[in-house]
């Protein structure tokens, strides 16, 4: 294993998804591209063992994912969900909930939070019911940076984004993974978005990864019939 | 001494029973047969509890009131685990819960010498309280799985940020008791304007002066209240860990099942 590939999944298999194996690294950003009901959600959640495989192994820097403490796996690997998934109360009941579980939670953290999702300090004590959509997806965001994790686990982060706040969340994506050294896996249906940040892509169809490795070669000389055709739609 | 209402005055509620049934049968609802079975059985059921009760009043209180207090207590528990299908020793929970809200409360009207320790005013008292606990819970059940179902999205959001299930669960216990206790927040706004509360009337029509009726009608009510937050509430913290397994992931009740 290359000492980078913090993650190993080797011939994982669950009830939604087959024998898939891939590698993650620190300081990259996989981009996992596939139709709808692909299994690319699932994927993710393997990772920070929202659901556990029924055949097949996850390695975490060498060991089985399952040694490590539950409760801290998560906290290390982080995952990122759509809007839906905010808390009721104010923005900072929500940035606050993962750091909160071990004390960890400053009040200035909040204002910094806020920043790298570019919202403004104020949003902090707003119920996240009166936000729009995208400024909930960025509360989201910023919520599972709160807890500083190593990997990012994104799943459709940016899809309901105005352009403007899509550029916002890839330069702190992107920022993420080569200035801090993050590991980042975002789930996305924006292949020009893959395009533009990511350094690999898995491309997944009916459970199974079809096609994996960089993004300039996956992208640009696609192999199997099944991406040439997702990439024409 | 109440009134009594007389045979024959009894006779003629089969007047009331045929008004619902004729209605039936002119508007083709199809409802006679039922409206007639569910009237003769209830009838047969007050009847045969008035027996019953005529019995355990003559009993030895701790023995006429235990026995009622278990029997109510087993159906209430029946009653309510319908509603909580799939998650593993609910009714067990539920009985146990009951139970200890019963108990609770008896010691308090004992202690606090608010009714004696007689047969004639424990189990009816003590009836409503379980009739009501069972009716919270059921509630409390049937929201938890439709919180867990539709809440699933913040749930597992929570477990991803490092949350124990217990701490996940917060996000939803709250509401999920709220809505136990709305239908008796609602009832007791209205108490007494809208419609004579039921243990009230009963002693009103038993003869008993109203300002002093309304004494029992207000330890009642707020027992009531008392037992179904606390069984709503206990119920959703005995019972939310059935929704994770042991690796603290979410799981589907109903595929459970």
């Amino acid at each position: 294993m290359n000492e980078t590939n913090v993650i190993k999944v080797e011939n994982v298999t669950t009830d939604r998804i087959f024998n898939i194996s891939f590698e993650l690294s620190l300081g990259e950003i996989t981009a996992v591209i596939g139709p709808s009901g692909a299994g690319k959600s699932s994927l993710l959640t393997l990772l920070n063992r929202l659901t556990d495989p029924q055949k097949g192994d996850i390695f975490y820097y060498g060991k089985q994912l399952t040694t490590y403490p539950i409760i801290d796996l998560r906290r290390r690997i982080g995952m990122a969900f759509q809007s839906s998934s905010l808390f009721d109360g104010t923005v900072e009941d929500n940035l606050k909930f993962g750091p909160s579980l071990v004390g960890k939670w400053k009040k200035a953290n909040g204002p910094l939070l806020l920043e790298k999702v570019q919202l403004p300090k104020d949003y902090l004590y707003r119920d996240v019911e009166h936000l729009s959509g995208g400024e909930q997806q960025r509360v989201a965001l910023a919520r599972t940076l709160a807890n500083d994790p190593e990997i990012f686990l994104l799943d459709e982060v940016t899809s309901a984004l105005d352009l403007q706040t899509v550029e916002t969340i890839e330069k702190l994506l992107v920022q993420l993974a080569k200035e801090e050294n993050k590991g980042i896996a975002m789930v996305t249906h924006n292949i020009e978005q893959a395009k533009r940040i990511s350094d690999k892509v898995i491309f997944m169809e009916n459970g199974t990864i079809l096609e994996q490795g960089k993004t300039v070669d996956l992208l640009g000389t696609p192999q199997t019939e099944q991406l040439q055709k997702f990439l024409k739609e | 001494m109440a009134p009594t209402i007389s045979n024959t005055s009894m006779l003629f509620l089969i007047v009331f029973v045929l008004i619902p049934v004729s209605l039936s049968y002119m508007y083709s609802l199809g409802l006679g047969k039922s409206i007639t079975w569910s009237s003769l059985r209830g009838v047969i059921q007050l009847f045969l509890i008035g027996y019953i009760l005529t019995y355990l009043f003559a009993l030895p209180p701790l023995t006429g009131i235990s026995i009622m207090l278990l029997v109510m207590i087993t159906i209430a528990t029946f009653h309510a685990s319908k509603k909580g299908e799939g998650i593993p020793k609910v009714r067990l929970m539920i009985f146990l819960i009951i139970l200890g809200v019963e108990l609770m409360i008896l010691s308090m009207w004992i202690g606090f010498g608010m009714i004696s320790f007689t047969s004639e005013q424990v189990i009816p008292m003590s009836g409503m309280v379980i009739g009501n606990s069972m009716v919270a819970i059921g509630l409390a059940l049937e929201r938890m799985k439709s919180e867990f179902r539709e809440g699933k999205g913040k749930i597992v959001a929570a477990l991803s940020l490092g949350a124990k299930p217990q701490q996940a669960s917060k996000i939803i216990i709250r509401k999920i008791v709220k809505a136990a206790m709305i239908p008796n927040v609602d009832g007791l706004k209205t108490v007494g304007l809208v419609q004579l509360p039921g243990m009230m009337t009963g002693l009103i029509l038993g003869g008993v002066a109203p300002i002093d009726a309304i004494r029992y009608q207000i330890v009642i009510s707020l027992s009531i209240f008392t037992c179904v937050s606390i069984s709503a509430m206990l119920v959703t913290i005995a019972l939310y860990r059935y929704f994770f397994n042991k690796n603290m992931q979410l799981i589907d009740i109903k595929s459970e099942a």
